[in-house]
């Protein structure tokens, strides 16, 4: 942020010098209150809190791992998690193939009905799809104990209504850079259509079946407003979260929230990793085609980068050295800082009771 | 041409197995996903609540008396269901400002984002602005009650600062509800402006310097105008998913206020009143499209640069 | 394998715009055949008419005498090399070029050979790892064309496939592809808005404006005696004289034009009569300084300007009357260097040289 500033304060304005506050500012509010999270997470005291500190503990991951109602609320996101990838990302590749072909005087209609979702109220969406398959479910006349009425079906379907919109929009976006000479190019050549698909539509698609699936998956797993409405009886990590925020704050969550952060830290540092070396490889081709170059270098496993190799061992010193930190001497800091809560009472009791004497004393002093 | 000669060009273009992943994906997406469920939930908002054994029984019979309670409440005629009715447009005012606010928040940053920052500065920039929206909505709402307790962070920083003698009640007053929503959708209202302002050509801006027009004439007649899509998208999407949040309410709402879902929310799920609830629902959703459509109208954009 | 390619009373319409009209043209087996025509005249539509990606919208499309209505593109006798290539970005080198067996299902192995074998064919021995990225655009160009061959079809379509390589390359190309025909002996369809392409490669030229065929002959005919206004100014250069037929014979015309009566041969079909408005073209090389004043066509002018281009000059001329400045070109010898811009001269051509078209509409510059 200094060098920021320096470099700002260079080029004079004071206006240059405003905007570089104003964005260093945003990114304060942007980050200081998940800082401070995560920062009771470390913090032994009960309730979730900087100051006043207690003592350097890591209690509060351990009492993660123990909570019985979380972990079940972790499976069940996962489990919806995979399931809504499994639906959202092949229906939104369909939207999306769709889009390319439905007539120049349909496609406004079309669009507008595939992207509502995005624009309808989660809560809606949730209260639509819990009302539609218990009426579809007393057609059929089925029990309560079929999928119709399933917390985990219910929470899929009405979660991939708006997820399957996310992707599609992901595939637009690629399908927009695909040359569609080369689907005629396939064809040509003696492809079927499914042949054509699937040996060049497909792999031009790969990255984008990816990422439409990690964003599938992210949003399923972090989604409330629907979830809350159509998983009935059963839960996933947010509603018990919720639950947790709402009957009883205690710094638990905020360990969750630091393990959250960390693991899409790590993630995000991976997706970083395989970017730069795509980049590398594409100035390879390059330098090849101008003949600078013989032959490509031979690829490493992604996993044994040298930089991602380095973030990974950082991220676990860390862990390690924060579980060492916030193991020894616990329970003598703990003893420590009971004591002087309890001094504390003891000399608040002590005031009290000289005040009380000081007030009986007073009138016989007048 | 016939719907049957479209179709017959559509399995020409795509083969049989392709044909049937298409339609059949798209048809369920459109009808049992987006379509019939609202259709329903709309049915369902006009009949009598009755317990579930008597759906679709004579009981179940067609009736406006949700929509009417939400205007009269359950009083006699001349009486207003005045607790929801302002909970509503607390609701809706609400969101709308706290739409503006984010975008008065957001076009420097994405301006800055999209012309100023150069190469790696301007990855990692959108890298720190994509992270914190990788952890959870509650979570994120749970940092500000911590931020913003009666014993948080700020309170304690505020009392040893001698600037308060007592804890501000932050949360009962509202502030902490709306700084929570403030925060929880700003990469929606960033990415889009963002977006909108990187396909801007630098030299126009140039250009309009070179003239002699000032900062706030270029943003106002260069950059605004280009922006516009972006603008109207991102206030669209942070508009529409304030109105509709529920997380943050119920973690950071005062203990007398509701937000319009928490209404929805108790219908369902402890008054077990769904025909209420989704009447309710088809009130939010209803208001929330009128409401961007007029705001598409009067800026002049069409949905097909929203959401984009 | 090689097949005879005929179109039969093809029009193709988009909507109201008529892309393609009436078209009527038969392409002999193991013909280089080429369709030239500025951009937007509808050769790529015609093109992919024949290679399945459309159906005309009347009349038929013929390969090897079997009618192709309903066939689609991976059933047609046909390969089509596309004007930006198209060449698969995720595949390497070998199995983009194989591509076609691949989906026929022959197994790795054979394709591997028959992929060494074309990339000898093409100049490109042991690049077959390569990815297409890692290929200049000449390498590309020729994979191209293997892969194509690799389909083993009857018919080659070719849509400009030369027009984004630099002008050394386009040469050298033109010879190769040229040669590949003459190797594997099947007909080639060539598309090109480049007349040098056409005229140096192909055995038949098509020259098209419009959706119309304006004149189907080898380079020679379409050079010396083209039938319209179009062809006279769209195929090499040409000086032009608009007029009115004054007198019609067998064999000759008059043409009264602002540069005095002009006789010429009149163009096939043109059927011109007395009266008609019609076009009098001369070519450069044709034009000739009169100084004795014989030919039969004479024409007072000033000279402008001159260029020396190596072994000719080229002479720019303000000719009495004339709207555009002619051109001449000329040997470079001592006669030549005696022109100076600025003199007066007379200018001469013989009757049989010149060529007397219906007026019409020209090619564009
Ligand atoms: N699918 C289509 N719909 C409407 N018009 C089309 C379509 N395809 C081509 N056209 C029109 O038909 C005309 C001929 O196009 P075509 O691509 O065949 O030209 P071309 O001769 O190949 O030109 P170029 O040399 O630029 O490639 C053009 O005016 C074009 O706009
Ligand atoms: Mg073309």
């Amino acid at each position: 942020m200094t060098a920021l500033l320096q470099a700002a304060a260079a080029r004079a304005p004071a206006a240059r010098i405003g905007m570089a506050l104003f964005v260093a500012l945003f990114f304060a509010w942007l980050f200081g209150p998940l800082v401070l999270m995560g920062i009771t997470a470390f913090n032994s005291s009960a309730f979730p809190r900087v100051s006043p500190w207690e003592c350097f503990s890591v209690e509060w991951f351990e009492a993660l791992a123990g909570d019985k109602a979380l972990m079940e609320g972790l499976r069940n996101s996962v489990v919806i998690g995979l399931g809504v990838v499994a639906l959202a990302v092949p229906t939104g590749l369909a939207g999306a193939l769709m889009l390319m072909q439905v007539g120049e005087r349909a496609r406004p209609w079309y669009y507008s009905v595939v992207i509502s979702p995005i624009l309808i109220p989660g809560v809606v969406l949730g209260i639509s799809t819990l009302v539609f398959w218990d009426r579809i479910g007393a057609m059929f006349g089925a029990g309560h104990k079929t999928f119709f009425y399933d917390g985990v079906f219910l929470t899929v379907i009405g979660q991939a209504t708006f997820i399957s919109a996310y992707c599609m929009l992901v595939f637009i976006s690629r399908l927009q850079r695909f040359n569609p000479a080369l689907h005629e190019a396939a064809l040509d050549l003696g492809a079927t259509q499914l042949q054509a698909f699937r040996k060049v539509l497909l792999p031009f698609l790969k990255p984008a079946i990816a990422s439409a699936a990690v964003l599938a998956f992210l949003a399923s797993f972090e989604n409330y407003n629907t979830t809350v409405f159509t998983i009935a009886s059963e839960s996933t990590l947010t509603t018990v979260l919720a639950g947790k925020v709402r009957y009883g704050i205690n710094p638990s969550v905020s360990a969750l929230a630091v393990v959250i952060a960390a693991v899409t830290l790590l993630f995000a540092a991976v997706l970083e990793v395989a970017r730069r070396r795509r980049q590398r490889a594409a100035a390879e081709s390059e330098k090849i085609a101008r003949g600078l170059l013989r032959s490509r270098t031979r690829k490493k496993p992604l996993l044994l980068e040298p930089a991602l190799l380095m973030i990974v061992t950082v991220f676990v010193a860390g862990a390690g050295t924060a579980w060492f930190a916030g193991s020894i001497g616990l329970e003598e800091c703990k003893a420590a800082v009971l004591e002087e809560k309890r001094r504390d009472a003891e000399e608040r009791v002590r005031t009290f009771q000289q005040r009380q004497m000081f007030r009986r004393a007073a009138p016989q002093a007048n | 041409m016939t719907p049957l000669r479209h179709l017959r060009e559509f399995h020409r273009r795509n083969g049989a197995g392709l044909s049937l992943f298409l339609i059949g994906a798209t048809g369920f997406w459109i009808l049992f996903m987006i379509v019939l469920p609202q259709l329903f939930m709309a049915d369902f908002s006009f009949r009598a609540n009755v317990p579930p054994p008597k759906w679709g029984t004579p009981e179940h019979y067609y009736t406006l008396e949700h929509y009417r309670y939400m205007i009269y409440g359950g009083g006699g005629e001349g009486s207003f269901n005045v607790i929801d009715l302002r909970v509503f447009f607390k609701t809706i005012g609400a969101a709308m400002l706290v739409t503006l606010f984010d975008a008065a928040l957001c076009y420097p940053i994405a301006w800055h984002l999209a012309q100023a920052a150069r190469g790696g500065w301007a990855r990692l920039m959108v890298l720190a602005l994509v992270v914190p929206f990788w952890v959870n909505e509650i979570l994120r709402a749970f940092a500000f009650h911590i931020l913003f307790g009666a014993s948080g962070v700020l309170n304690s920083a505020l009392m040893a600062a001698g600037v308060l003698d007592e804890p501000y009640d932050f949360v009962r007053e509202n502030i902490a509800l709306y700084a929570g929503l403030g925060y929880a959708f700003i990469l929606l209202m960033i990415f889009p402006i963002y977006n909108a302002m990187e396909s801007l050509d630098k030299n126009q801006v140039e250009a309009a310097r070179d003239l002699g027009a000032s900062r706030w004439r270029i943003h106002r007649r260069v950059v605004m105008p280009h922006a516009k899509p972006g603008i109207t998208s991102g206030c669209t999407m942070v508009f529409m998913l304030t109105a509709g949040a529920l997380a943050a309410p119920q973690i950071l709402g005062g203990p007398g206020s509701l937000w319009f879902t928490q209404i929805i929310y108790q219908a369902f799920n402890q008054a077990g009143n769904w025909a209420r609830g989704s009447a309710y629902a088809i009130i939010l959703l209803v208001s929330c499209i009128v409401l961007v459509l007029a705001l598409m109208k009067a800026f002049k954009v069409r949905l097909g640069e929203i959401a984009r | 394998m090689t097949s005879e390619v005929a179109l039969e009373n093809v029009w193709i319409r988009f909507g109201d715009f008529v892309a393609a009209r009436d078209i009527n043209i038969t392409i002999r087996a193991g013909e280089f055949f080429s369709f030239l025509g500025p951009s937007g005249c509808g050769k790529t539509t015609l093109l992919r008419a024949v290679s399945g990606f459309l159906e005309p919208s009347e009349g038929r499309v013929l390969i090897g005498g079997a009618d192709m209505a309903g066939i689609g593109p991976n059933k047609r006798p046909t390969a089509l090399i596309f004007q930006n290539l198209a060449l698969f970005p995720l595949m390497s080198v070998w199995e983009n070029i194989t591509f076609a067996l691949e989906v026929r299902g022959v197994g790795a192995a054979r394709r591997r050979k028959r992929a060494d074998e074309l990339l000898e064919l093409i100049a490109l021995p042991g690049q077959g790892d390569k990815t297409v990225g890692e290929l200049s655009g000449g390498q590309r160009q020729r994979v191209a064309i293997a892969r194509a061959l690799a389909a083993e079809p009857e018919v080659l379509l070719l849509d400009e496939p030369l027009s984004a390589l630099d002008l050394k390359l386009r040469q050298r190309m033109r010879t190769e592809l040229r040669d590949i025909q003459r190797r594997v002996g099947i007909t080639f369809i060539y598309i090109t808005h480049d007349q040098g392409e056409a005229l140096t490669m192909s055995d038949n030229i098509a020259v098209m404006r419009e959706g119309v065929i304006e004149q189907v002959g080898d380079g020679n005919t379409l050079y010396d005696r083209p039938n319209t206004a179009f062809v006279a100014s769209f195929v090499g250069e040409n000086n032009l004289f608009r007029g009115t037929v004054g007198a019609a014979e067998r064999g000759a015309v008059t043409v009264e034009t602002a540069a005095g009566a002009l006789r010429a041969r009149p163009a096939t079909g043109a059927a011109l009569a007395a009266g008609d408005d019609a076009f009098v073209f001369i070519r450069p090389e044709s034009l000739r300084f009169d100084d004795a004043m014989e030919m039969e066509n004479r024409i007072g002018a000033h000279i402008q300007r001159r260029e020396f281009e190596g072994s000719f000059w080229q002479v720019f001329l303000d000719a009495d009357g004339a709207e555009q400045p002619l051109k001449l070109s000329m040997v470079n010898d001592d006669a030549a260097a005696a022109r100076r811009p600025g003199q007066r001269v007379t200018l001469g051509f013989a009757a049989e040289l010149a060529v007397a078209t219906r007026a019409g509409p020209l090619a564009a510059g």
